[in-house]
């Protein structure tokens, strides 16, 4: 079985490999964290703790979940707070976890109400033995406005309560985004300013994801009644990855240390959020859907990954990607990349002309007798919407030609 | 060009459609499926592997479960092993563990990944004789425990049945090269063409090795008396292992063929028949239906190529060109004219020549341990089933008597 080191460093503190459970239920207690490490993974982020009077009570049911024909949880909604269990044993279990995996990285999340709760809360979590903090100032679905990501989407509070915290601890500190805001930047910016040493992103994302039909209330119902909370998993993926994307473009921060978190499940998830600048991978939906055994496949298939690249050290391929997204008026748009047909591989389903006729430009031309698309050039504007389509891959990639009165040579283009 | 004969029959995934069937497996905790491989070749951590698209994570879990994972993925019948537990039967039908296995080890032959290392030199030296799965098996664990190995097979190559029993249409010679060639980069050396008992002796080899696995296998087929100096027939065994090298170039081609018999061995050898173009192949087995031996795919794919089968009936006369068979409960008479008689009513141990104690075709042994300390036998002449992913499960188990043996001789 390969063997590759994927230890890393973030914040100054050493991983011995990316994967992270991030704050939710998966990292609830002593005996959830210690299996997760036993099992490989490289830390935890323990479920946020909030301050003793802050009282939890959640519903029940608290989840619901989107599916596609067989597919299970493309996305996930939860309605939880944070931690329900009481501060003392909280602190309890994080103290027993460091005393237990020294080398393992414990991260404790932490969310309080006002100022002082914040300090408190770091003065506490740095005691019983945290390596990091990390600050929700994202959760969705609080029962008080001054928790949550309406604090996340002001600056001004942000950067207070980082303050805050960096008054009650020195510990390294990750602050924690919420994606509902339209930009992540200013946010991003204030916790920098208020002593943040690096981004965790991104939370979920506020939604309604099914009805009940006939009774005509949203899922999961709890008394006749339901509520906006937070949305999860794969489907979130894109999401996430373009707000880390926006966090390394703004001005200075480039070289920003980021937590990547939202729908990683496999080795190539995890992938993409390093090659866009997160260091290290946070993972809570796909761990509820599957258990913590996925952090296998997980570390081996970066390793494999690792390997096809040559690279020897994760950090060297952390950001690679961020200079490939440009904005949208700085694309080349002097070229047109025509599908190509693979006779061999067509089974005559027809979906791509379908797809070309009532979703893109009626290029695609169906000969009834052989059952073949044939491509009309003059007017195929070379969308790939068949590309994508096509369910056995007979259609891909052909010939590259200049758009009229365009300077460039087709074949000089990266396509 | 191959021949008709050669033509793989079971279809193949692409990466799409193996991500399909992956996709049905529940992930179940406690998995029945691995639970039943005999090898512990681990097919829940596998499919997983390929669930969570870690294709070379997938050949790594096969490889250093199973060295013949290859082979296995093409031969095992799945059906009384890992699939028969498999929960998805409670909604429909078992997962195709065999069909998701061959797609993984096809990927790790075309990508020629490197899996299996061998162990740390630790200045031991085993003999093993016979290279069919279990010899491969315990030449592959031992290498990895740092032994140094040989291997005497009296055939001109390595693969027992593999290389000359089971028909190529079902097991392509490219997945038997595949796996062997990965045992011999492993650093265990082959001696082809040597047969224990004849070229060298027992004893030699005891004197010059640590130990000594014998696992020589059931390679001769058994005849019946009835048949006697009959022209037209020829064990079962004997025709598969030369279609085999021949690759059915150069037979002569029968009118009607009689297959006697009901395992597997018989609808390989009826399946083949039919390949070469012989127009009526008909089969008669001892068993009924409700009991046959061979396994459903191989009956299945027996009728598939137009064998006809009847059961529940014995031989008991040659009379002219006709065998006469009477029904084993009906008061029933079957008269079959045929050019061409293959007996596959079974194989027996050949183990002339080796001093080692049998009981019928088994060799008496503890634990692969047998009465003479140095001695260890494995494979088709130890208890247990007599199927590939058996004979791999016992060269494994057999490996570890070794070591563990030699461990205690060594601390005496
Ligand atoms: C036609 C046929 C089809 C089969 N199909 C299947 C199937 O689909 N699935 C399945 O799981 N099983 C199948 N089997 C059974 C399977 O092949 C055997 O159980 C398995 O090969 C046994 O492995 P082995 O290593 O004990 O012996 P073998 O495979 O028989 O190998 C023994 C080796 O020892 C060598 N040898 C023997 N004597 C000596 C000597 N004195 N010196 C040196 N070398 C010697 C032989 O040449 C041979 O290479 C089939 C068997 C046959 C005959
Ligand atoms: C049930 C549930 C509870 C969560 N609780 C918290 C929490 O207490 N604190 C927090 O910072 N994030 C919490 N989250 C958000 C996750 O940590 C994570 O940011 C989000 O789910 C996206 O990652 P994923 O797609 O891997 O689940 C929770 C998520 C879920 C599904
Ligand atoms: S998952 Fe466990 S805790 Fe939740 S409802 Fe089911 S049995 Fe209860
Ligand atoms: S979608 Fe693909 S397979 Fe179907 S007709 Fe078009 S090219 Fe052929
Ligand atoms: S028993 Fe079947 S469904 Fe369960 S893990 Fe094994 S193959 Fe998958």
């Amino acid at each position: 079985m390969i063997s590759k080191d994927l230890s890393i460093d973030f914040l100054g503190v050493r991983f011995e490999n990316p994967f992270c459970l991030s704050s939710s239920p998966v990292g609830n207690c002593y005996d959830m964290c210690a299996k997760a490490y036993d099992l490989g993974w490289g830390g935890v982020v323990f479920k946020t703790i909030g301050p003793a009077h802050f009282l939890i009570d959640e519903v029940s049911p608290r989840f619901d979940a989107l599916t596609k024909e067989g597919t299970p949880f493309i996305g996930f909604k939860n309605m939880e707070q944070i931690a329900e269990h009481s501060l003392q044993e909280n602190l309890a279990d994080l103290r027993k976890l460091k005393e237990h995996y020294p080398d393992k990285v414990l991260i404790a999340s932490i969310m309080g109400s006002n100022e002082k709760d914040w300090t408190e809360l770091a003065g506490l979590v740095e005691e019983a033995g945290a390596d990091m903090i990390e600050m929700n100032l994202s959760c969705p679905q609080m029962t008080s406005h001054a928790m949550g990501s309406d604090v996340g989407a002001n600056p001004e509070l942000c950067r207070a309560f980082c303050e805050a915290v960096k008054r009650g601890s020195r510990l390294p500190l990750m602050a924690k985004m919420t994606p509902n805001i339209t930009d992540m930047v200013p946010v991003a910016r204030a916790c920098l300013a208020g002593g943040a040493d690096g981004i965790a992103a991104i939370n979920t994302i506020k939604s309604i994801v099914n009805l009940d039909l006939n009774r005509k209330v949203g899922l999961p119902i709890i008394n006749g009644k339901s509520s906006i909370s937070g949305y999860s998993g794969k489907a979130v993926k894109p999401v996430a990855l373009r707000f880390i994307q926006q966090l390394r473009s703004g001005e200075g921060l480039s070289q920003l240390p980021i937590s990547g978190i939202g729908g990683i499940e496999t080795w190539e998830d995890a992938a993409e959020f390093i090659l866009l600048g997160a260091s290290t991978l946070q993972v809570t939906t796909a761990v509820m859907q599957y258990g913590y055994r996925i952090v296998e496949d997980l570390k081996n298939g970066l390793m494999h990954y690792m390997e096809e690249q040559g690279v020897d050290r994760l950090e060297d391929l952390v950001g690679l990607a961020n200079a490939s997204m440009v904005p949208a008026e700085s694309l080349d748009r002097d070229y047109i990349v025509y599908p190509r047909l693979d006779e061999e591989r067509c089974i005559g389903c027809g979906r791509c002309y379908i797809s070309c006729y009532d979703g893109a430009h009626q290029a695609l031309e169906w000969n009834e007798e052989t059952r073949r698309p044939s491509c009309n050039t003059e007017k195929c504007v070379g969308c790939h919407l068949c590309v994508l389509i096509c369910p056995v891959g007979a259609l891909s990639k052909g010939d590259v030609v200049m758009k009229p009165g365009r300077k460039g040579k087709a074949e000089d283009k990266s396509i | 060009m191959t021949t008709a004969y050669e033509e793989k029959i079971s279809p193949e995934y692409t990466m799409s459609t193996v991500m399909e069937e992956a996709q049905r497996c529940l992930l179940c905790h406690d998995a029945p499926c691995s639970k039943a491989c005999p090898a512990g070749t681990d097919p829940a951590r596998f499919i997983r592997s390929v669930r969570f698209r870690n294709f070379k994570g997938a050949a790594e879990i096969v490889r250093e479960n199973n060295s013949l994972g290859g082979v296995c993925a093409h031969v095992c019948p799945t059906e009384r092993y890992c699939q028969a537990g498999c929960s998805r039967c409670g909604i429909d039908r078992p997962i195709d563990i065999g069909g998701i296995q061959r797609f993984v080890t096809d990927m790790e032959r075309r990508l020629q990944m490197e899996i299996l290392r061998p162990g740390a030199p630790n200045g031991r030296h085993v003999a093993v004789v016979g290279a069919g799965p279990a010899g491969l098996e315990a030449a592959a664990s031992l290498r990895r425990l740092g032994y140094e190995i040989t291997v005497f097979e009296k055939r001109e190559r390595p693969g027992g049945y593999l290389r000359y029993g089971i028909p190529a249409y079902r097991l392509p010679d490219e997945v038997v090269d595949a796996d062997v060639a990965a045992i011999e980069r492993l650093g265990v050396r082959f001696r082809c063409g040597v047969t224990v008992g004849t070229d060298v002796t027992m004893e030699s080899l005891k004197a010059e090795y640590d130990a000594v696995l014998v696992a020589t296998g059931a390679g001769e087929g058994k005849t019946l008396p009835l048949f006697d100096g009959d022209s037209r027939v020829e064990t079962a065994v004997a025709f598969l292992a030369r279609v085999r090298g021949n690759k059915g170039r150069g037979e002569s081609i029968p009118d009607h063929a009689l297959v006697v018999g009901g395992g597997d061995v018989a609808m390989d050898a009826a399946t083949t028949l039919k390949k070469l173009g012989v127009r009526r192949v008909t089969d008669v087995a001892y068993e009924e239906f409700c009991e046959f031996l061979a396994s459903a795919q191989e009956l299945e794919g027996a009728r598939n190529a137009g064998v006809t089968i009847i059961d529940g009936y014995i031989p008991v006369a040659v009379e002219g060109k006709a065998v006469v068979f009477r029904h084993r409960h009906i008061d029933a008479e079957l008269r079959l004219a045929a050019d061409k008689i293959i007996l596959a009513v079974g194989q027996k141990a050949d183990a002339a020549g080796l001093g080692l104690a049998m009981n019928g075709n088994e060799a008496q042994s503890r634990d692969y341990r047998t009465a003479d300390e140095k001695i260890f036998v494995a494979g088709d002449i130890a208890p247990g089933d007599k199927t590939v992913v058996w004979a791999v499960r016992k060269g494994r188990e057999a490996a570890r008597a070794i070591h563990s043996s030699l461990e205690e001789r060594r601390s005496r």
